[in-house]
This record gives C-alpha cells, structure tokens and sequence, in this order.
C-alpha cells in the first residue's frame, strides 16, 4: 500500500471556519498499512491528551467535551464565543418575549424545547428532563462546579412537555448560558444527588443516555472511548454523518504528534512549538484555535512586603510597561498567540476594543520608579526607605509555557532595577498555596467560559479573587454588568468594566493562549472552539471524505 | 523449609502493615489535596463546592482517623473507591494489570534472553571486540534517557518507515494477535534496554569471576567440554547475585513502567498511577503502592528460595 500525498493549504488564521477546504483528491490514505490499519472511511480518529475522570458532564473535573458527543444541553458554545440552542428551538431574550422581568423583581424565562427528541434508550426527551436536571445540579450534594451560577432559579415550570420556564429571583446576565448537558430523569430519577454523582454506571457510560448525535458503545480502561453512530438522531436521517469515534488516550504531546504523523489519528491538540513543523504535514490542517485560556501576571496585597511593594498603582503600571509583551508572544510562543488588553477575549462579541493597553516602555517605567521614590540601590535593585524592590513569583511545575514566561517578566524587571525570585510548587501544591493567598505574584491562566462575566475574578468577595485587591466601585459596575439582562446594555456596562480594570494595573494580561489543533484533511465541518466546552460542539455536522 | 517458609511469610505481615502506615503518611504529606483537581482545568469554581467535595471524600477528617477507616476495610479486602473515577480501587487495578503484565512479562523474557547471551558471551570472551562493544552498548543502554529512545524509535519506525504503530495497545476494532504484537514491540523494547545492559553486566561479572574459580579449574581439569564447564559449572554458580537483582526488578512488572507507558500510551499501572498521583486520588494511590510493595517483598522470598535450588550448599531450617 502506498501512502498518497498531495499538498494541502494550510489554515493559520484563528478561527478560519472556511477551512479544510480543498481540491478533494483521493482520500482515506493517513494509514501506515505495516501496522495493520484498515481504515473505515467512517470512523474518526482522535488523539485526546488524557484520560478522563467520569462521562457526567456536571460532575467531571477535567474539561468536558468528548461527553457532548454523545450528551446535548440547551445550549452550546460555537467558535465565536456565542450561545447556540441545541435542545432549545432558539435562545430567549427580551427582545423575542422569552424573557420577562416581572413587577416583584423575578425574571422568567422560557424555553421552547424541540419536538421528537429522544434519548438514546427510546424514551422521550421532555421538559421534565429540563427541571431534573436543574433539581439535581442545584442540590447541594451535586458538586457541580458552577452550582452558584444555578441558585437563582427558585422554579422550573413545565407548562407542556416542549416547554420549560424558569423562573429567577432576579435578573442574571449569564442566564442564558447555563445547562450545557441534560440528564435523564427515567434513568437517574430515584437516585439522590449524592448518588448520582458516585453512580458508575453512568459515569462509566454503559447507563449514559443522552440525545447527542452519538451513542457511548465502549470505555476501554487507558486506551479509549469509543461512541458510534445515533441512528436515530432527531436532526434527521442523514445526520451525524460518522460511524463512529474513538478518543485514544495519548497523554505525552510529543507521542501524539508522531502518531499523528505515521497517520495512526485524524485529529489532536499539539504544542505552539510544534506548529512550525505541522504545517508542512500532508495531510493535515492545522488551527490556531484562539482559546478563552487567557494568560496574565498577577499581583497580589496579600503579605506585608506585597503591600509596601504593590499598594501604589503608579508602581504596578511602571512594573508592566517593563514587560515586553510582544516579544513574549512573537519569540517565546513563536507568533501564535494573541496579545491581551482585556480578560474578554478578541473572538467574544463582549470584548472592548478600546480597552487601553499596555506598552512597553521600560524608560518611562523607570522614571515612574524613580518618581515613586525607588532609588537605585547598590546591587541595582531598587531600594525605598530600607526596602528592596524584590518579591516572589510562584511557578506552577509542569507548565512549561507559563515558567518561560515568568522567566522573560523576570529578567525584564530585572533591567528596571527590580529583583524577582522564583518558587516553583508541584500542581497541587501550587493550587493550595494560591487559594491560601500565601504569594505575592504569579503568572497565571484562566479558562473563561463564553459567558462574559468576570466578577469571579476581581470582585472584592470574588471566588477566585485570590489577589487581595479590592475596589468597591469596580464592583458596583461588574454587579451591573452581571444584572442585565439586554445585551447591548450588558456589552455596554461590560466596556466600562473592562476599562476600569485596564486603569487598575492590578494584572498585566498577557495572551489569549492558542490551542493549536492538527486536523486531518479528511475531515469537513471542524470549526474549532476557544472555549471550555472545546471543538467538538458541533461534531453532529462533521464529515469524513 | 516448610516451617521457614511459613515464618517468612508471617513475618511479612507486621512488615507490611508498618509500609501502609508509611505510605498513608506520605501520601498525605504531600501539600495539596484532591479539590486541586477541581480547580485543575481553571474554570472558575464555587467554594462551597470545594467544602462539599472534600466532605463527601473524607479529607477533611484527621489523617489517623482516616488511616484506620482505610486499614479497616483493606483487612476485608476493600480498597476503597477511587476519587476521581468514583470506580472500586481494586477493579481499576485488576482492570489494568493484564496490560502491565504483558508489557513488563515481555520486556523481562526479551531483557533475560538478551542479557544472559551478551553476558556469558562477554564473560567467556573477555576483552574480545565483542565484550568491549557489549561493555559500550550496557553503559548506553543504562545512560539512554527512556523518553528520548522512545521517541525516536518511534520517529524511525513509526513514522518513518511506517513498520510499526507509534503508540497504543491495539487498533480500535482490528482484533488479531498480530496487531496486538506490533504494539507491544516498542515498548517492550525500550523497557528491555535498561535490564538487558544492567543484567549482562552482573553476568559478565559474576561469571568471570566464576570461571577464575577452583572448581572450574578442576572441572577443566577433568577434561569436560568446555560448554559443560561453563554451563553448568560457571553460569550456575555465576547467577546467584543476578537472580537477586532480577527478582527485585521482577516486582516492579505488578506496578508498572511510567515514563515508557506514558510515551507509548500503553494502558498500564504506571500511568494510572501518574495521573493519581497528580489528582491526590489517595485511595487508588494506596492500592497501587500496596500492590507494589507486597510484591517487593515476596518477590525477595522467591528469590532466597531460588537461591536454595541454584545452590545446594544454601539450606533453610
């Protein structure tokens, strides 16, 4: 057997929905044929970095996105950073009636369901499905990851089977992008929460129902999920056009990459560093997929040092316009990365143009410093009544993208006379620490659903506000934010937000991290996704040539 | 022998039991905990979830409390419920040992084959040109980092010239034992280096130093064949000291090999273990330790009643 080849353009652009397009030569070729693999044309083959933990889409803690193969929620998220309705027949607003604010402050919320939706067992799927699974992700034994997001619910209502309404004790802007994934009440009903989410098999898959395009047939413990063909998906007949799919589990990025290369897979998450050589692969596209993982060095007020270091805002902006972020994003990430202004990424239809940015100016950082009263001292480091200028930076071990950078940040300070040492904690370690508020600067991540909201982060009691800053009046215009429901006037409270955060110099945003995905030419329908819920939302309209 | 058998094997209990005790204290010692999972894949997390998680798996009790619930139900054969699967310990562990066997069963029988051939043979020819390039090949073999070899064989056999699969166990759907060999043969190689260089050096050692013996001289004297004065009389005497290495190494064949099960996505112990390990999925790590470390310890009884068959002059009362 010979391998074909034929050249194959190759999409760079972020997001390039038009992609994978091409002159349609002769197919189903990526097979080493020594190693014995006779490729059906209809199965798809996927590398997938890990092995994950359960198939319950609100109990799993890794990223959930082989469940939505096989599992549909209301909504889902597509590569612009939108909802789209999958159960739901359209996404209610006020503008379309599907969402009133009543005159005692709760709002309801209707959703129209469609009709002939069946779980994979036969039965139908109904609107009773809907406030089962509202009753169990808001229990409190649930541990549904975004549990708070769903308290304010106080009812769900079913009027009729393909209607659901909810209603809510007050106006929530994120409303509309809750329910990703749906459980089935005939099969889960007599189950408590608590046993739900400790019950295996469905969490295992052999009791998974959902309504998805695909139906789970196989779990084979370290080497791969296996889904195959719904038949009688109700996007109609025609419809998923796979056979199946297999997730292999292939944890160790430089493996999958070979694998990939000998043709054994279709598609995988690789490296920014090994975008160079994907692209000259035959066979393959590759997608700059611009993730929600957004990137950005923290400061924090939490120690006394932190706060004689980091309390005036002048300083933080001097220590930012130090850090030149550009050459972090051409040379360290070679180019594939998009810079951040706002924790709003580019794609979403919330981000603010005119977030201010942040130059890189390490002269006029200087004369900040020098201003602010820190003197050169005799080592260099700077020095402010008995004070030197050096605080700790704490380093995730493992990730190897966000060291480097902390390297680069580093070794800039460095040139404007500020001292940075490393502490390096394994994972775990390190997420203890970082809740514990026991640091004063790290580089860090954060995977942001497409919900714009960002109070999580920088409000005073945020969750995951772990800085010690606090700025009532920021969280005055992120509550507004949060509480309105029309979009356009949500986008506007969002800019104002997005600004007032840019003015704090609280954080430096860095990069919108891309996650590049190596996509074989075989397959028609890829879209990517940079949010967390990945790119297979749309796996029901993909194709194998 | 009977009766010193039997006080070994009681004598492993009390030993055993102090390992748990160990093991559940350095487990925990180290900083973090399960909920670090959670917050793993940065997705923005309510802390009351966290509370509730650690409650539900009894973290948040003291750790001796903890140790006796866990020493309680493992005496019954209950090994607890892994974090992060939700699955029964023990049924992830059996569910995964037939891989690891296969790879670690292979990689010893083709180690072994390798390692007593190079080994005598260097010994019966010493500062031949084939002692001296088995000498460098042992110490490349000993020094080559696992991942790099790895992947370059797969670079070069994978990819290159296209002979064998990169990586997995099987092709999803093709079912023959053909298949399920050509997966096995890199993995199976690259875990086979590092014994072979290591058990050829102890053979050749020992058995230069054996055939340097009197009783050699004497056997040569006699006029045997020298295939019989080596065989029998130099590589018997000569496998004492390796069969105790060998049977060591044998216990790691029940936890696993990491980094080679990692590169080639083999579905065994080891990587199972790797991915607990980052999750503090404490009771699957107790189970693999537990495994790992009652293996070590039979594993040196069959290796001093191995002794005992090799040579005649070790007796047991």
């Amino acid at each position: 057997m010979t391998r074909l080849r034929r050249s194959v353009p190759v999409c760079a652009l972020a997001l390039l929905a038009a992609c994978g397009g091409g002159d349609g030569g002769p197919e189903a070729a990526a097979g080493t044929a020594s190693a014995g693999e006779a490729r059906s044309p209809g199965i798809l083959r996927i590398a997938y970095d890990r092995e994950i933990d359960v198939l319950n889409a609100f109990t799993s803690q890794n990223l959930v996105d082989i469940q939505f193969s096989m599992v549909e929620g209301l909504v889902t998220t597509n590569d612009r950073n939108e909802y789209v309705p999958v159960l739901a027949t359209e996404i209610p607003t006020p503008d379309n009636g599907g969402v009133v604010e009543n005159a005692d402050g709760t709002v309801t919320m209707t959703w129209p369901l469609h009709q002939g939706v069946r779980w994979h067992d036969g039965e139908p799927f109904t609107s009773a499905d809907v406030c089962f699974t509202w009753r169990f992700v808001t229990a409190p034994g649930s541990q549904v990851y975004n549990r708070h997001e769903y308290l304010g619910i106080v009812d769900c209502a079913t009027p009729d089977e393909h209607t659901v309404v909810f209603t809510w004790d007050g106006p929530y802007g994120y409303a509309t992008g809750l329910f990703e994934a749906m459980l089935p009440e005939h099969v889960l009903g007599d189950l408590t929460a608590e046993e739900i989410v400790d019950y295996t098999p469905y969490n295992r898959g052999e009791a998974l129902v959902g309504t998805g395009p695909f139906r789970f047939a196989e779990w084979r413990a370290g080497e791969y999920i296996r889904v195959v063909r719904n038949d009688d998906y109700w996007r109609g007949d025609s419809l998923p056009a796979i056979d199946e799919i297999v997730w292999s589990f292939v944890p160790d990025d430089n493996t999958r990459f070979n694998a990939l290369k000998a043709g054994q897979y279709d598609w995988a998450r690789i490296l920014p560093t090994q975008v160079d050589e994907a692209r000259g692969l035959d066979g393959y596209d590759v997608f700059l997929v611009s993730s929600n993982s957004f990137l950005h060095f923290d400061l924090s007020l939490n120690s006394d040092n932190a706060r004689a270091l980091f309390s005036d805002p002048a300083v933080r902006e001097a220590l930012f316009l130090a850090v030149d972020r550009a050459a972090i994003a051409d040379q360290l990430m070679q180019g594939t990365v998009v810079l951040a202004d706002s924790p709003i990424n580019h794609t979403s239809p919330y981000h603010n143009d005119d977030t201010p940015g942040v130059p890189f100016d390490p002269d006029r950082a200087r004369a900040m410093l020098d201003a602010a009263g820190w003197q050169p001292g005799p080592d260099g480091i700077r020095v402010k009544e008995g004070r030197r200028f050096s605080f700790e930076m704490l380093n995730r071990a493992g990730t190897s993208d966000r060291i480097a950078v902390a390297q680069v940040i580093q070794a800039q300070l460095k040139d404007v006379g500020v001292e940075v040492t490393f502490q390096t904690l394994e994972s775990a370690a390190w997420t203890q620490r970082w809740r514990s508020g026991q640091w004063e600067a790290m580089v860090s991540a954060w995977f942001l659903p497409a919900d714009p909201s960002v109070t999580g982060l920088y409000a005073c009691e945020g969750s995951n506000n772990m800085t010690g800053f606090c700025d009532p009046e920021l969280d005055a215009l992120m509550e507004r934010s949060d509480r309105t429901l029309d979009p356009a006037r949500r986008k506007a409270a969002l800019d104002s937000v997005q600004v007032a955060v840019a003015g704090e110099h609280r954080f430096l945003p860095l990069y919108f991290n891309v996650v590049p995905e190596l996509v074989s030419t075989r397959i028609e329908g890829h879209r990517g996704s940079g949010t967390n819920f990945g790119s297979f939302w749309n796996l029901w309209s993909w194709r194998l040539r | 022998m009977t009766g010193w058998v039997a006080r070994r094997v009681l004598q492993m209990v009390p030993l055993i039991l102090g390992i748990t005790v160990v093991l559940f204290a350095v487990i925990q010692a180290a900083p973090g905990g399960p909920e670090g999972a959670l917050l793993e894949s940065g997705r923005f997390i309510d802390p009351e979830v966290i509370e509730a998680y650690r409650q539900r798996l009894g973290v948040d009790e003291p750790i001796p409390v903890q140790y006796v619930g866990w020493l309680g139900a493992a005496v019954q054969g209950d090994l607890g419920v892994s974090f992060s699967t939700t699955r029964p310990v023990a049924e992830m562990i059996l569910e995964r040992l037939p891989a690891t066997l296969e790879l670690m069963g292979a990689s010893f029988l083709l180690a072994a084959v390798l390692a007593f051939a190079i080994g005598t043979f260097s010994a019966v020819r010493q500062y031949s040109w084939f002692d001296h390039l088995g000498t460098g090949a042992s110490f490349l073999g000993i020094a080559m980092p696992v991942f790099w070899f790895g992947l370059i064989l797969q670079l070069v056999f994978g990819v290159w010239l296209g002979w064998l699969p990169v990586a997995g166990r099987g092709t999803v759907g093709a079912s023959g034992l053909g298949d399920h060999l050509l997966h096995l043969v890199l993995p199976a190689t690259v875990l086979s280096l590092r014994y072979v260089a290591g058990w050829s050096r102890y053979l050749r050692s020992s058995l230069l130093q054996a055939l340097r013996a009197d009783y050699v001289r004497t056997a040569r004297a006699k006029g045997l064949p020298e295939s019989v004065v080596v065989g029998v009389h130099g590589l018997r005497n000569a496998l004492i000291p390796v069969v105790s290495i060998m049977a060591l190494n044998l216990a790691g064949l029940f936890s696993g090999a990491v980094i080679t099960e990692t590169i080639f996505a083999w579905p065994g112990i080891g990587r199972m273990f790797v991915q607990a390990m980052f999750a503090r999925d404490y009771p699957l790590l107790m189970g693999i330790l537990l495994l790992g470390s009652v293996m070590v310890v039979v594993f040196n009884l069959v290796a001093d009643l191995v002794y005992g068959l090799l040579d005649p002059r070790i007796r047991y009362e």
